[in-house]
């Protein structure tokens, strides 16, 4: 099956200080990182208000894109695990690709055990697949 | 090809330098470094950036350890306060009593409270917050009791052959001290009626068993003597105490009164 590529983000993405965030037509929210973004807790939070402005009635699950991330603070990881607080998504995939991303996504899933269903991939198809579980 | 130091350029060997840096100071707990992590799709990236994630989690570890032994401390602070306060109050309270059987009775309440009191003192000064060492706190337990029995010209002395470092939990601790401050209390107000003695405390180890000993030269208990049945609380608590710590109490009458108490660690 050809790669789907449907995190290039749209003219009418939201823009924030390190991500665009978009509602995907197949009900799947996308969050990208910018290229070399470093996330404290100001960006994790700015994400999360972005992400929530999508919310109508019903939980939806979001795609993260980090494959271009350069690094996430403690904080950030904690923010992202939703541990201890309420939150308008159901499940998370982040993808991954270079050795540093992976080091990130992998540290947050051990250490950081998110509260909701969580998995890293590095296939946007089988990302996709994964998160049209939870619509 | 493999990684080995000889194929790597020099750029890449003083990154591992660095790296090596930072993971040295957080193995001595300086979170104040990071690595540098430049945002190259290379291995000694991604390396970099899980060290630095370590660190802020150890150092957060850190600081919430440090939190709970502060927490800890203030807690045996003011246990310790308070069983202080409620001495003062019964040493108030001793002011407006002329009976001289409820001002010894106010004293040896005192006394055991004393006996608490002087555990969590020594939990909160010490480095470790949950064992002390017996040696300095019976001797500390011993003068405390002195000082509440002592009359112009007694002449009551202490010898002690304790082990050193030999260190107990709170939770044995305690009894111990209760046991301690009872057995030597009698001493004082029964032993010596001259005023003129001495008591001897001795603690040893063998592997996990312990023999505390408590003796006296003083006058002796009557033959007649019968402690489970003829004894008043203070031996009441020494017999509840040694239960609860599972301790053998074994008295000896010979040129005075001999206590020896086995328990296990």
């Amino acid at each position: 099956m050809r790669s789907m590529d449907t995190l290039n983000p749209p003219d009418d993405a939201t823009e924030i200080t390190a991500f665009w965030t978009w509602m995907g037509k197949d009900g799947i929210c996308r969050t990208k990182t910018k290229p070399l973004a470093v996330i404290t807790l100001k960006e994790a939070m700015e994400n999360s208000v972005a992400v929530t402005s999508f919310y109508k009635d019903k939980k939806f699950p979001l795609l993260i894109d980090a494959r271009n991330i350069k690094y996430m603070e403690r904080e950030a990881r904690k923010h992202f695990s939703t541990n201890g607080r309420e939150t308008k998504i159901n499940s998370f995939a982040i993808m991954v690709k270079s050795p540093l991303s992976r080091m990130i996504g992998n540290f947050f899933m051990g250490l950081n055990k998110p509260a909701i269903p969580a998995r890293l991939f590095d296939d946007e198809n089988e990302a996709v697949k994964w998160l049209k579980q939870h619509l | 090809m493999p990684l080995s130091a000889s194929n790597l350029s020099d750029h890449h060997k003083e990154r591992v330098d660095r790296i090596l840096e930072v993971v040295m100071a957080y193995a001595q707990l300086d979170f104040t470094k990071k690595t540098e992590v430049l945002g190259n799709e290379d291995v000694l990236d991604a390396i970099g950036a899980g060290i630095n994630m370590l660190g802020e989690e150890l150092e957060n570890s850190t600081v919430s350890l440090k939190e709970k032994e502060q927490l800890l401390k203030e807690v045996h602070h003011r246990v310790k306060n308070n069983l202080q306060i409620v001495s003062s109050l019964l040493n108030l309270q001793s002011d407006n009593v002329l009976d001289e059987k409820y001002l010894a009775m106010i004293k040896d309440s005192r006394n055991r409270i004393n006996s608490m009191a002087i555990v969590h003192e020594m939990l909160y000064a010490s480095r470790d917050l949950s064992r002390i060492e017996i040696s300095e706190y019976i001797q500390r337990l011993c003068n405390s009791v002195h000082q509440s029995f002592s009359r112009p010209g007694s002449d009551i002395r202490f010898r002690f052959e304790i082990e050193k470092d030999l260190y107990f939990e709170v939770d044995h601790m305690i009894p111990i001290g209760l046991i301690v401050n009872e057995i030597i209390s009698n001493s004082f107000k029964y032993a010596f009626p001259k005023d003129k003695g001495e008591i001897k405390i001795s603690l040893k180890r063998q592997d996990k068993i312990f023999s505390l000993g408590i003796e006296d030269n003083g006058i002796g208990l009557s033959e007649s003597f019968n402690p489970e049945k003829d004894g008043h609380l203070g031996m009441q608590l020494i017999q509840m105490l040694s239960e609860q710590m599972e301790a053998s109490i074994d008295i000896q009458r010979n040129n005075g009164t001999a206590y020896r108490i086995i328990f296990k660690d």
